[in-house]
């Protein structure tokens, strides 16, 4: 067996470990640097597919991984400072995030068969939810859209490909969105039956 | 005997004046950078916030009162023989408090046997108020100069002000948020909610919705008040929302069982002007009876040496 394919498999692993442990982070600046590391390492991984089976197949998968990791690592970077300047720093580049995905997914949908264009465009949609989920304060939202997110990306891995008559899956691929949606359900899970923590504490007089 | 002076970052209404009798000076407000008016005095707080709400290009400015107007409200209690205690809002939101001292510093040297004791609330409008109302406490209950400033460091040690604002487009007026921020915060209905910290105004979180943001602060200020009740004092400020603040204290009043002092106040220019019509303040210190002062050689003194 090829040793890069290997490779990409431990580097999936590694991603799913990270990917798991960002849902299970409440502070926003921890889950940042988490996710962020995590999408490092799924960038890496594709690296490590193209240089298995041929790099322009995994190009475009290459600079979506890389594009997660900037965005996560950047507000990493803008909720630690936590300052007036650099949420605005950051909302500017969540904008500017929002527009590239926007421009990527438009030519991606434009670009893909009539029939499954639907799927690619509800993929569109719900990576955006996704990017301005991460940003919206709170612990929901994040994780509410990263669901609906990891399920389309799911459908495009598994039908999409039936449909194209390609029956090679992304089993590692399948495995990293598995484990965000296993991740929040578990996230859920934990803490449906704790005492309910107040979400803003003022201080004691 | 002493007399108590506070700049009109308060909030205290004309009949609170009257009824205790405190000095105010007021803060100045200018539409347009040369008519400077007196707060409260050219220009009521209710026709200054109606103007800001109706007239989006306005860009208000408030400046701190000035040395010359402390050293003309403290001379003539100077020149009846009284001592004087000044309240200032927060020195890190203001200028007023620098000013107050250089006053305090003149007047010393032509009154030398006479004690000026300038303190920094480290706090603004009702939080400030309730300090105030403290330190009227105090000398109403006899308190000397000292006694009552050393007491009144210690109540201001534990008031807590919070404020919401309805729209972020005044925090983006004052530069304290950016642009892009009010416009997606607006578009959101993203309300952030504020805490006076050491003197500072810090951003405590964000929350979507203004009835989710009144839950959550509801629900923070019984939480910190509940083992207290007894012992702290409390009050709602707003800008033009009278009745959301009205509701705000009888939800408070019942979950605690506990009457609030002093009426819901109206919030002045010094902290308005950057929150705007709409916002509200919370604000709750622990009543001088329950503070425990800092039992420091001489107040005075070390204020004098300072």
């Amino acid at each position: 067996m090829n040793t890069w394919f290997i490779i990409a498999q431990v580097l999936g692993v590694i991603t799913i470990g990270f990917e798991f442990a960002s849902y299970q982070i409440k502070d926003k600046t921890r889950y940042f640097l988490v996710t962020g590391i995590g999408s490092f390492f799924w960038a890496l991984m594709f690296v490590a597919i193209g240089l298995a089976t041929g790099m322009s197949t995994q190009l475009s998968l290459i600079v979506a991984a890389t594009y997660s990791t900037i965005r996560n690592l950047v507000f990493f970077g803008i909720f630690k400072k936590n300052t007036p300047q650099s949420k605005e720093i950051g909302l500017n580049f969540l904008l500017f995030m929002i527009l590239v995905a926007l421009v990527a997914g438009t030519i991606t949908v434009l670009n893909a068969p009539a029939e499954v264009r639907w799927l690619h465009a509800l993929g569109m949609v719900t990576a955006l939810a996704f990017v301005i989920g991460q940003y919206l304060p709170g612990v929901h939202y994040v994780r509410i859209t990263v669901v609906f997110y990891a399920v389309v990306v799911l459908l495009t891995q598994t039908p999409i490909n039936i449909l194209y008559g390609d029956f090679r899956w992304n089993i590692m691929g399948i495995a990293i969105e598995s484990a965000k949606i296993i991740s929040v359900a578990v996230f859920y899970a934990r803490y449906a039956n704790q005492p309910k923590q107040a979400q803003l504490v003022f201080a004691k007089p | 005997m002493y007399t108590i002076i506070s700049d009109g970052g308060c909030d205290f209404t004309k009949v609170d004046v009257v009824r205790h009798n405190v000095d105010i000076i007021p803060f100045y407000i200018t539409f347009d950078g040369e008519t400077h008016m007196k707060e409260g005095v050219d220009i009521s707080k209710d026709e200054y916030f109606t103007r800001l709400k109706t007239d989006k290009t306005l860009n208000p400015k408030t400046a701190q009162p000035s040395p010359q107007d402390y050293i003309d409200m403290l001379t003539p209690h100077l020149q009846a023989g009284n001592d004087v205690l000044v309240l200032t809002i927060s020195s890190k939101l203001s200028g007023s408090h620098n000013s107050a001292t250089l006053a305090a510093g003149m007047m010393e040297e032509e009154f030398p046997s006479r004690n000026i004791v300038v303190l920094d609330s480290l706090s603004a409008s009702i939080g400030q108020g309730l300090i105030l109302r403290e330190i009227i406490k105090m000398r109403d209950a006899g308190f000397s100069l000292e006694k009552t400033a050393k007491r009144a460091e210690a109540v201001r040690n534990t008031t807590q002000l919070y404020f919401t604002v309805d729209s972020l487009e005044f925090l983006k007026k004052g530069g304290r948020v950016g642009t892009t921020t009010a416009f997606v915060g607006g578009i959101l209905g993203l309300r952030p909610i504020l805490h006076i910290q050491d003197g500072q105004a810090v951003q405590l979180e964000t929350v979507r919705g203004k009835k989710n943001a009144y839950r959550l602060i509801e629900e923070a200020m019984v939480n910190a008040l509940r083992d207290d009740v007894n012992d702290i004092q409390f009050n709602i400020g707003h800008i033009l929302s009278e009745e959301d603040a009205v509701n705000f204290q009888v939800n408070i009043e019942t979950a605690l069982s506990v009457q609030m002092e002093s009426p819901v106040t109206s919030i002045g220019a010094a902290i308005g002007t950057h929150a705007g019509p709409g916002a509200l303040a919370f604000a709750y210190c622990k009543k001088y009876t329950a503070c425990e002062a800092n039992e420091k050689t001489s107040f005075i003194e070390e204020r004098k040496a300072a």
